[in-house]
């Protein structure tokens, strides 16, 4: 097979390869004094569920494996994709790439880390005997995967291959443009093989845990604390500025406010609902928010007899005043969203109703019509589902006064535990649920599992065929303008369908101190290495 | 008296076991399982972590399975926190919620009895409104209200102490936990023995005791102390069972990493492991706490023997 590269694929291929040869790390300005001592206490959000990379799944589980792992790819504080263990990469045909290892990357047992670690980490996060949760997630672009993770074919099997020490082949089912960025994710990380074997499932306890990251571990109290220190081994240890680094597992919101306001927590890890504002008065200095590539959305249950025809669904999301809903109820910095994909992610445009432009008055009166074109008539009754939170219930709230006040429809609300709900939507035991989505990552394709025929994560259960193939086509597609083009239109198309509600993009509010430099707000995956961060003297 | 605590403890047997299955049930029946998140996995992936925790077992064989590992002491691997196993997790939590519940209960019952006493022998004075008063507020305050205050006096304003956290076994993180749960036990102590004393104070047996003239201190400490006792011993079960296990809301406001957070997460997780693991805790728990209950009754009443 032949094939021709795009002329900005081989750029990206070459910038990278050249930009290898610096050093990605915290980038301390100029003139700036450094404190002497360099620690940093990070509120997780909860307790980690692991600290195996391959089968970590939630965000704090994912923020101690990048400070303890680091793969052939990293994303750094502007969420920007940098050479990780792999100093430069290079698509040589559409489906196979290929990684060239830096020779200075160690475990933290002075091991280098070499090609068959990375082999050996991606068989054992594919082997159904791991089951990690991503296995089909990421699995899907990497050639026998899925076939993989459903032990229809050996592990063995994965398009991974060590050409020799310092080079690794990985083949995908497709072109894959955005596979830097995936790979970025350190259920891809290696592991290292002689510390599981020797250590079986304790391998990742204080004193047994090998890692090549930045930090090692040092202590983990679970439930209290888990604490990392400075790799003496990391092959970039010289832009490291922390020494050390506090996990705090605090989930209640307020306690992990009063921990920051008496000193004993550094950063927040988000703040209680309806708390933004006043912060932001109080404190700010250490206030900090950003959109990030996640979507607050609400399913329609295409198979129910009355969200079936389109004409509800699309009255439905006409009426909803978004921009009052993010500044007057949410309240926290929240964009309002009108499609699928959302501002910041790559491969595809944001797309948008006409109707978003229109005045409130005559998207009511044209919601109105489709109603009645729909045989719905005022007074009719539906039925929204969300999970028992304020947050949600107040959105929830304010969406049927919208449909009760602009089309007369009476909303019977039924709220529930989190689990019931993901039972009930993952069933289609619904009619409207509350749902939302957070990038796993940067890539439009991320969001269109969202909406896309079959897909798992499709609640809705909606499926456009055309739009399927379309984006079928931008995949196979080696030019990253086609790719765009299709998948944009792809999603303009399923999105035409009403098949969800798109709210708000989130944004994450939290507090962090104004001491704590190497954050940044334009990071779109939030995804923050404690190796970009310093602690600036004050 | 040891028959009767053998008896007692055979006893605990067939209870854990109808308790155990009551709770697998309801844990089973209860709609959403630990593997359902926000992004749900595929099929073969949701049949791969089945396999890997038994759940692609029929229920009877898991129940068995669980109960065959109980009886080896194994409390099993938690669904949730994939590194540790339950054993590990309540070893680990176990220590913080006796520490701060069983401290915090010895100091609630020395100042309650003591509160109480005082109040019911000088009734309707100042020192008995004062106690009422802490009765009252530390019935009506939810913890979630009197903790946030704790912190913004003592750890705010003052400076004097750390809002929340633990740092094995630090004094200084354990006091306002600490604090909070004797405030809230001594409100119920106080005014049980409050009441209690007075009604054993008009009783016929201390009005002949002051008949024979006999003074005041030896009628309380004596006559009086004792039976007035019975009530207090009777709510002390249930109010350790709470202080140790169950203060779910003073852990989460002071981020304590104890039983009562586990229990919480491992039921809204559906970690069944877990949550079974913590409910045979508790069982042994209650067992033996209304065990001692019951003898400590037998040492306060001479009417009653073992």
């Amino acid at each position: 097979m032949t094939f021709k590269l795009s002329r900005s694929a081989i750029s990206a291929s070459v910038l990278l390869a050249l930009a290898s040869g610096a050093a990605f790390a915290a980038k301390v300005p100029a003139g700036t004094a450094l404190a002497a001592k360099q620690e940093l206490i990070r509120n997780n959000g909860s307790e980690t569920e692991t600290l195996d990379p391959a089968v970590a799944e939630s965000v704090g589980a994912n923020n101690l494996t990048r400070d303890l792992f680091e793969g052939l790819t990293a994303t750094d504080a502007d969420g920007k994709v940098v050479p990780g263990v792999a100093e430069s990469w290079k698509q040589v045909n559409p489906t196979t790439w290929v990684f060239k290892l830096r020779k200075n990357a160690k475990w933290s047992n002075g091991e280098p880390v070499v090609a068959s670690d990375f082999v050996y980490g991606w068989q054992r996060f594919i082997d159904p005997k791991t089951a990690s949760p991503y296995a089909s997630t990421y699995g899907a672009f990497i050639l026998n995967g899925i076939e993989a993770s459903e032990g229809k074919k050996a592990p063995s099997e994965l398009g991974v291959k060590a050409i020799d020490k310092y080079t690794l082949e990985v083949k995908t089912p497709y072109p894959v443009a955005f596979l830097p960025d995936v790979v970025s994710n350190l259920n891809l990380g290696p592991v290292n093989k002689a510390a599981i074997e020797k250590y079986g499932k304790e391998w990742t306890k204080p004193g047994k845990l090998v890692s090549n990251g930045a930090f090692v571990l040092k202590d983990w109290q679970v439930n209290s604390k888990v604490v990392i220190e400075k790799n003496p081994q990391y092959w970039d240890k010289g832009n490291v500025q922390l020494t050390k680094v506090t996990y705090l597992p605090v989930e209640d919101g307020f306690a992990d406010v009063k921990l920051f306001q008496s000193g004993e927590n550094d950063w927040v890890y988000q703040l209680p609902p309806a708390t933004y504002e006043k912060y932001k008065q109080e404190l700010p200095k250490d206030i900090r928010n950003a959109p990030m590539l996640g979507l607050r959305y609400y399913s329609f249950n295409v198979k129910d007899p009355v969200m079936k025809d389109k004409r509800v669904r699309q009255a439905l999301s006409m009426v909803i005043d978004r921009d009052l809903l993010a500044q007057k109820i949410t309240a926290d910095g929240q964009v309002p969203a009108y499609g699928v994909i959302v501002r910041g992610t790559a491969g595809a445009d944001v797309t948008a109703y006409e109707w978003a432009k229109w005045p409130m008055a005559k998207r009511v009166e044209e919601a109105k019509k489709l109603l009645a074109a729909a045989g719905v008539k005022p007074g009719s009754k539906i039925k929204f589902t969300y999970n028992t939170s304020e947050y949600h219930k107040k959105m929830a709230i304010f969406a049927a006064s919208e449909w009760k006040s602009k089309l007369g429809l009476n909303t019977e609300m039924e709220n529930m535990e989190f689990k019931v709900l993901l039972k009930k939507r993952h069933d289609g035991d619904f009619q409207i649920a509350r749902n939302g989505w957070v990038a796993d990552y940067n890539d439009a394709t991320t969001f269109l599992t969202l909406v896309q025929c079959g897909s798992d994560q499709n609640d809705n259960g909606n499926c456009n065929p055309k739009a399927e193939e379309l984006i079928k086509q931008g995949n196979q597609s080696t030019d990253p303008a086609k790719r765009k083009a299709a998948l944009t239109q792809a999603a303009k198309m399923i999105m035409d369908d009403y098949p969800m509600l798109p709210l708000l993009q989130y944004t994450v509010p939290r507090l962090v101190k104004s001491y704590v430099g190497g954050y940044s707000t334009k990071n779109p995956m939030d995804r923050y290495r404690s190796k970009d961060i310093y602690i600036i003297k004050h | 008296m040891w028959s009767y605590v053998f008896r007692r403890v055979l006893m605990t047997i067939p209870t854990i076991l109808v308790v155990i299955t009551v709770c697998y049930l309801m844990l089973h029946l209860t709609p959403g399982g630990p593997f359902d998140t926000e992004r749900k996995v595929s099929e073969a992936v949701m049949a791969n972590l089945q396999a890997k925790y038994h759940l692609d077992l029929p229920l009877w064989q898991q129940y068995l399975y669980y109960l065959k590992g109980l009886l080896q002491g194994d409390l099993g691997a938690s669904f949730r926190y994939a590194d540790w196993s339950v054993n590990e997790l309540v070893a680990k939590a176990l220590p913080v919620s006796l520490t701060i519940g069983g401290v915090s209960l010895l100091i609630s019952v020395v100042i309650g009895v003591l509160l109480g006493t005082v109040a019911a022998l000088r009734q309707n004075s100042a020192i008995d409104y004062l106690v009422m008063l802490i009765g009252n507020l530390g019935s009506a305050f939810p913890s979630f209200v009197i903790g946030p205050v704790l912190i913004l006096v003592f750890a705010l304003w003052l400076s004097w102490l750390p809002s929340g956290g633990w740092q094995d076994f630090e004094l200084r993180y354990m006091v306002l936990p600490m604090a909070l749960l004797t405030f809230i036990n001594v409100s119920t102590i106080g005014r049980v023995m409050r009441g209690s004393l007075i009604e054993v104070m008009s009783s016929n047996f201390i009005r002949t005791a002051r008949a024979k003239g006999l003074p005041t201190r030896t009628i309380v400490l004596r006559h009086a102390f004792k039976p007035a006792l019975m009530p207090v011993v009777s709510v002390l079960g249930p109010l350790a069972i709470s202080s140790i296990t169950a203060a779910v809301v003073t852990e989460s406001v002071f981020s304590l990493p104890g039983i009562g957070k586990l229990i919480v997460n491992g039921a809204s997780n559906r970690d069944y492991t877990l949550v079974l693991g913590l409910v045979v805790l508790i069982t042994v728990l209650a067992v033996l706490l209304n065990l001692l209950v019951d003898l400590a009754y037998a040492l306060l009443d001479p009417k009653i023997r073992y």
